[in-house]
């Protein structure tokens, strides 16, 4: 455990290697990537078995002295840690893998590999570290990983646009944590995890303080984990390759909103405000996400919406203070979601379309795809048995525990958008005939279909550590130490999660499946509404006509003072100075005469102050 | 070290100059190769400089100091008063700016070799250029100050007259009627200080100032200070340049050499923050105090016209000249916090920014060799024909937008956290800078280099032979900075400590 | 000579520099310049030569100096007649408002 600070340096070792031999290396660049996230891999699976023994681990040293103030890097395994290593560099590891096949013939393979090396370094990085600092540093070269990697295909003028939203969205919250992060040192004179939250908890800072700087940190997880009003760059960011938007944008670098919501749970947990914004934002996105994807017909943005609702399910847990259930469903997710991207992806491998209108009678084609995509769908959709399942029922219990009954019930609704809009998608993707065009559809390679049946048994499995009814070993194990509580809910939620769930995936079915509804139930009865959902609440083009628009205003405005006033103050400033040069040419006559007088004039001016104040001026 | 290290360290640049003066003005390889060359002395004297720092040397060993110009018969009471000296020294800030001088000086001049002609004339006045800057960080009176500060504006204005782009003339002008203004100001400030006090020697003047009245040979009252304090800040303002003073500033950088450019906004920028600490900070620290409001609230104002400026350009060396009035508004947060972070801000920004601006300029030269514009909207899809120019200048873009591991961030920081100490509401006013500054790089950088190409880039080579240098020097050291500041913050402590928040 | 008094003299020579300023200052021909210039010369003549008699302390200094001037005055004559006859045989005119080449 002494050297997990080895875990994050493999990744950057490949991300270095690509860059300086990328080129030489063309498509053999994959295996340096997965040897190394391989080798992180390991290490992590180490580190979390020391750690599920061992005690927490800590280490720091000095980095940059300000006058007397000391800041320090270092790293830490905690059980949150130890975790988070675990699944990322799991998922990365699978991710490393699954793009072999996909990205195969690509002429910037190298390349992709490196970005790869880059996130992942970056991700670790901010998962082991002890400090809010060095947090934000891991933090922003995240989303510079993520901004390279939607940008990817840079000739698109639409990933260009995507790349630049995702970063300056996430740059909007960056800027609220700074801003916390920063406040918080100045009150408690520390960037460390452990003393902010022993100065929070010797009430050494003002409750105002406390709410206030929660409320920065958490505008910080808004940005990165695409929660409403900051959640529009990420249905955007599937512009990237889908490995990509399987790694980053599902499993690992969103959910780091929620893992420093989580990291910082102290510091929200003393603010009854905090917890409060943070559960409202996370059951407003959750039911707002699902809402908009019940609607859309771009595999990816489907699979793009729901990630941003089920962040929002983790966000409402830790806001209901379920730290254990948004840890736990943190992981959950991370497994079947990136399932589900890499099968989406297998499947825009297979059929070169993300149209789900385009597809359909894919089962028979995908042997192999299609049940994986399966097994993604029921858990996400929370059907008994399946990971989701548990940590679905895990979130509404402490919803429900912690007296948000209007927030509960929100929840709930979200979960059964979610079964409806999943297997819509299901549906559409898989059952139904075959289209003329998806004539040479083959299954994906090897390479690409063996990550995601490990993806697929942890998308059954991994629910299985923390459940009511085997034992809850995982919330023992995360709460052990630091009291952050586990809570015990009413059996009756479980049941009415298994209903909507259910009721949702029957739903899909009349309409997807059976066709016996009508498709455009929606669409024919409530044209408004479903063009707002389909335009996605028109927040887009509201922050088009209100930020963009008012920025450049802005711009124009300044140019505007630019142009009158500074350039007005230069050419005061130049007609000066030629003004004085033209009426000193006009005195210089040449008359001779005129020089006398206006000498002798002087002269007599001079005499007469002299004889008035008999000496000197003044 | 011997008594006239830093002497030799500020006038070797002379030594090539002298031998350019013998070369065939047609030889354009070799005029070429020797400008070059005659910047690696002082280069390499710096950097030797520096290791002895590091080495553990003291500062003080390097200063020197002759009698030089006496004004007036005052020998009979005090034989040092009304006396000028020829006297050098450095102390942790100065070193840092020597050292930033020589690197950039020495990458410029390879920059340089796109100059197209009349190579003979523009490698003299660079070389002349050098030295005056070097003299500037290391003169230890105000006198030798003004002296060096003024070398420094003849060459630059005949480089900018001459071998810039369309409007260089007026660039040219208008760089020294505003700078010719400023140094006016200066040049009353230091008449005064000189003539009350009877010494310009920076030291003295930090205890005499300060001190009672008594030792002065005129009083200097407490509004006298405030006011030559504004009078530095207006001098020095110009050079930074300040809100609404930078007009000069915007045309030098569009209309200069890009390898001028680079010194201009790498170095001679700089000399005003330089000055502000040096002798702002340092000769009247109380009346500073009073007035880093004003300081603060002028760096945010820099800091969002610059960027909301930027916002709206067409031409990305436009976007640059405006990027760089933004960051120097980082450099006046910094000042204007008054605290150890902020003023460690600041010192960091001026050296991170050097380096920053001076990569993104060298960049803009070796993308204007190749295409022959830099207005954004007839460039695209650079990244198709010149990956590693293109992959360059977007590292240089989030350098200077503050990427964590970049020296951009640790000044940035810094700076902000020392200003939410002491002014909370202004500094989160100032944030807005911080995400405005991401949207117009990655506005203008991404125009440039995503997106589909109008253009063939068939026959367009990519970074070759000599133009890996400087990009690969400037990232090195930006990267350094940013992965381990202790390189430069070990130096500057004794400069923050003294000032203590 | 005793009846005379000195402010006697200083106001002759007043008069005198008053009359030779007001002429070199406002007349066009340049002779007239020219002698009014000789009359302002006297005038001061005149008060070195008095100083030097009735002075704080008298000495011939003053006398000696007078004696330069008149030299000087002469010399200045003939340079200047000089050249204000090659200027008459170029420009065919004595008009002072018509000499200002020099300002170019």
């Amino acid at each position: 455990m002494e050297n997990a600070w080895l875990i994050p340096l493999f990744p950057l070792l490949s991300f270095l290697i690509l860059l300086l031999f990328g080129r030489q290396l063309k498509e053999a660049s994959a295996y340096v990537g997965i040897l190394l996230t391989l080798a992180s891999l390991v290490y992590s699976v180490i580190v979390l078995a020391g750690r599920l023994q061992g005690p927490t681990f800590k280490t720091e040293a000095g980095w940059l002295q300000i006058g007397d103030l000391q800041l320090t890097v270092g790293f830490e395994v905690n059980q949150l840690n130890a975790l988070m290593l675990v699944i990322v560099s799991l998922v990365s590891f699978l991710v490393h893998t699954y793009s072999k096949g996909y990205m195969h013939g690509d002429e910037r393979f190298p390349v992709f590999y490196g970005y790869l090396g880059l996130f992942t370094f970056a991700m670790l990085g901010l998962v082991i570290s002890p400090n809010l600092l060095q947090t934000y540093i891991f933090w922003e070269l995240v989303g510079l990983g993520s901004f390279l990697l939607i940008g990817f295909y840079f000739y698109k003028e639409s990933a260009k646009q995507a790349a630049k939203k995702a970063f300056i969205m996430t740059r909007i919250g960056d800027v609220g944590l700074l801003i916390g992060m920063v406040l918080l040192f100045w009150q408690t004179g520390s960037f460390e995890y452990d003393d902010i939250f022993a100065a929070v908890e010797a009430g050494e800072v003002s409750g105002t303080m406390i709410t206030l700087t929660a409320i920065l940190i958490f505008i910080g997880a808004v940005g990165k984990s695409g929660q409403f009003p900051l959640h529009t760059w990420l249905p955007d960011a599937m512009e990237g390759p889908t490995p990509v938007s399987a790694l980053i944008h599902a499993a690992t670098m969103v959910a780091a909103g929620v893992y420093l919501v989580a990291a910082m749970f102290p510091l929200f947990e003393a603010s009854e405000t905090a917890m409060m914004t943070v559960a409202v934002i996370g059951a407003v996105t959750a039911i707002f996400a699902a809402s908009i994807g019940l609607v859309q017909t771009d595999i990816k943005r489907v699979l793009a919406y729901s990630t941003v609702s089920q962040l929002g399910y983790m966000m409402l847990a830790l806001g209901s203070a379920g730290y254990v259930a948004g840890v736990f469903h943190l992981m959950t997710h991370a497994f079947f979601k990136a399932l589900l991207f890499l099968a989406a992806g297998s499947v825009i491998h297979a059929v070169h379309t993300q149209d789900i209108e385009k597809m359909g009678g894919l089962w028979k084609k995908l042997r192999l795809t299609g049940p994986l995509f399966l097994i993604g769908t029921l858990a996400i959709s929370g059907v008994p048995l399946f990971s989701g399942f548990f940590s679905k029922d895990e979130i509404l219990i402490s919803a429900w525990t912690h007296g948000n009954t209007f927030l509960f019930w929100l929840a709930v609704i979200a979960a059964f958008f979610t079964a409806f809009y999943m297997f819509r998608l299901f549906f559409m993707v898989f059952a139904g005939e075959a289209r003329s065009q998806m004539k040479n559809v083959h299954e994906s390679p090897v390479t690409m279909t063996a990550p995601m049946m490990v993806l697929g048994i942890l998308a059954i499995v991994a629910g299985y550590v923390n459940t009511p009814w085997f034992g809850t070993f995982l919330g023992d194990w995360l709460v052990e130490g630091n009291g952050h509580g586990h809570t015990e809910g009413p059996v009756w939620i479980m049941l009415v999660a298994t209903l909507v769930s259910l009721l949702g995936i029957l739903l899909a079915y009349l309409m997807y499946g059976r066709r016996t509804m009508e498709r455009d139930w929606l669409s024919s009865r409530l044209p408004i509404t479903y063009s707002i959902l389909y335009n996605k609440y028109f927040i887009d083009e509201f922050y088009e006509r209100s930020f963009v628009y008012g920025a450049k205003a802005v711009s124009l405005f300044l140019r505007f003072i630019e142009v009158f006033l500074v350039e007005g103050l230069l050419k005061v400033v130049v007609g000066l100075v030629q003004g004085l040069g033209r009426s000193g040419a006009r005195v210089q006559s040449g008359q001779t005469q005129t020089y006398g007088m206006a000498a002798f004039l002087g002269l007599a001016f001079l005499m007469l102050i002299f004889a008035i104040t008999g000496g000197y001026f003044g | 070290m011997n008594g006239f290290y830093l002497s030799l360290l500020v006038f070797s640049p002379l030594l090539g100059l002298l031998l350019l003066a013998f070369m065939p003005r047609e030889n354009e390889k070799g005029i070429k190769f020797l400008g070059f060359l005659a910047t690696l002395p002082a280069l390499v004297l710096s950097l030797m400089a520096y290791a002895a720092y590091q080495g553990g040397k003291g500062l003080d060993e390097f200063s020197e100091r002759v009698r030089w110009i006496q004004f007036g018969g005052f020998g009979a009471i005090d034989e040092n008063l009304y006396t000028v000296f020829y006297e050098l020294g450095i102390d942790g800030f100065s070193l840092l700016m020597i050292v930033l001088t020589t690197v950039l000086a020495t990458l410029a001049s390879i920059a340089s070799f796109h100059v197209k002609k009349e190579w003979k004339g523009y490698f003299m006045l660079f070389l002349l250029l050098e030295i005056g800057m070097l003299g500037v960080f290391t003169a230890q009176n105000l006198i030798l100050f003004f002296l060096f500060f003024e070398i420094t504006l003849v060459p630059m204005f005949f480089l900018i007259g001459k071998w810039g782009y369309f409007e260089k003339e007026k660039a040219a002008y208008s760089f020294l009627i505003y700078n010719g203004l400023g140094s006016a100001v200066l040049l009353i400030v230091i008449m005064v200080l000189f003539a009350r006090t009877g010494t310009t020697n920076i030291e003295a003047l930090k205890i005499l100032v300060n001190s009672d009245n008594s030792q002065l040979v005129a009083p200097i009252s407490e509004s006298l200070k405030l006011g030559l304090l504004i009078a530095l800040l207006v001098a020095f303002g110009v050079k930074l340049p300040i809100f609404p003073l930078h007009s000069w500033m915007l045309r030098v950088h569009v209309e200069a050499p890009p390898s001028i450019v680079m010194l201009h906004s790498g170095i001679l920028l700089k000399i005003g923050a330089f000055g502000l600490i040096r002798f702002g900070l340092g000769i009247f620290p109380e009346q500073f105090r009073d007035l880093s409001v004003l300081l603060a609230v002028l760096g945010v104002v820099n800091l969002l016209y610059g960027a909301f400026m930027a916002f709206i350009q067409d031409d990305f060396k436009m976007v640059l000249a405006y990027s760089s009035i933004s960051h120097m508004g980082i450099v006046l947060i910094g000042l204007g916090a008054l605290n150890e972070a902020g003023i460690q801000g600041a010192i960091f920004q001026v050296v991170s920014h050097g380096l920053i601006s001076a990569l993104l300029f060298f960049l803009v030269s070796v993308l204007y060799e190749r295409v022959q514009t830099t207005n954004i909207a007839n460039l695209g899809g650079l990244a198709q024909g010149m990956p590693l120019t293109a992959g360059f200048l977007l590292a240089g873009a989030m350098a200077s937008l503050g990427l964590p591991g970049m020296s951009g961030f640790i000044s940035e920081f810094m700076a902000f956290m020392g200003l939410f100490r002491e002014m909370p509401v202004l500094a989160a006013v100032g944030t807005l800078g911080i995400i405005m500054t991401a949207v117009y790089l990655l506005r203008a950088v991404l125009a440039i280099t995503y997106g589909r190409s109008d253009r063939e880039f068939a026959g367009i080579t990519d970074i070759r032979s000599y133009e890996w240098a400087p990009v690969l020097i400037l990232v090195g050291l930006i990267i350094l900075i940013g992965v381990y500041p202790a390189v430069l913050s070990q130096p500057i402590e004794s400069i923050v400590l003294g000032i203590g928040g | 000579m005793t009846g005379v008094p000195v402010s006697a003299y200083l106001a002759l020579a007043l008069i005198l520099f008053c009359i030779g300023l007001y002429g070199a200052l406002t007349k066009r021909n340049t002779i007239i310049v020219l002698i009014s210039i000789e009359l302002m010369l006297n005038a001061v003549n005149i008060n070195l030569v008095t100083f030097s008699k009735f002075g704080m302390n008298p000495s011939i200094t003053g006398q000696v100096f007078a004696v330069f001037v008149i030299a000087v005055a002469a010399a200045e004559v003939a340079v200047g007649i000089a050249i204000l006859l090659s200027l008459y045989r170029n420009r065919k005119t004595v008009n002072i408002d018509e000499m200002d080449q020099l300002k170019h």
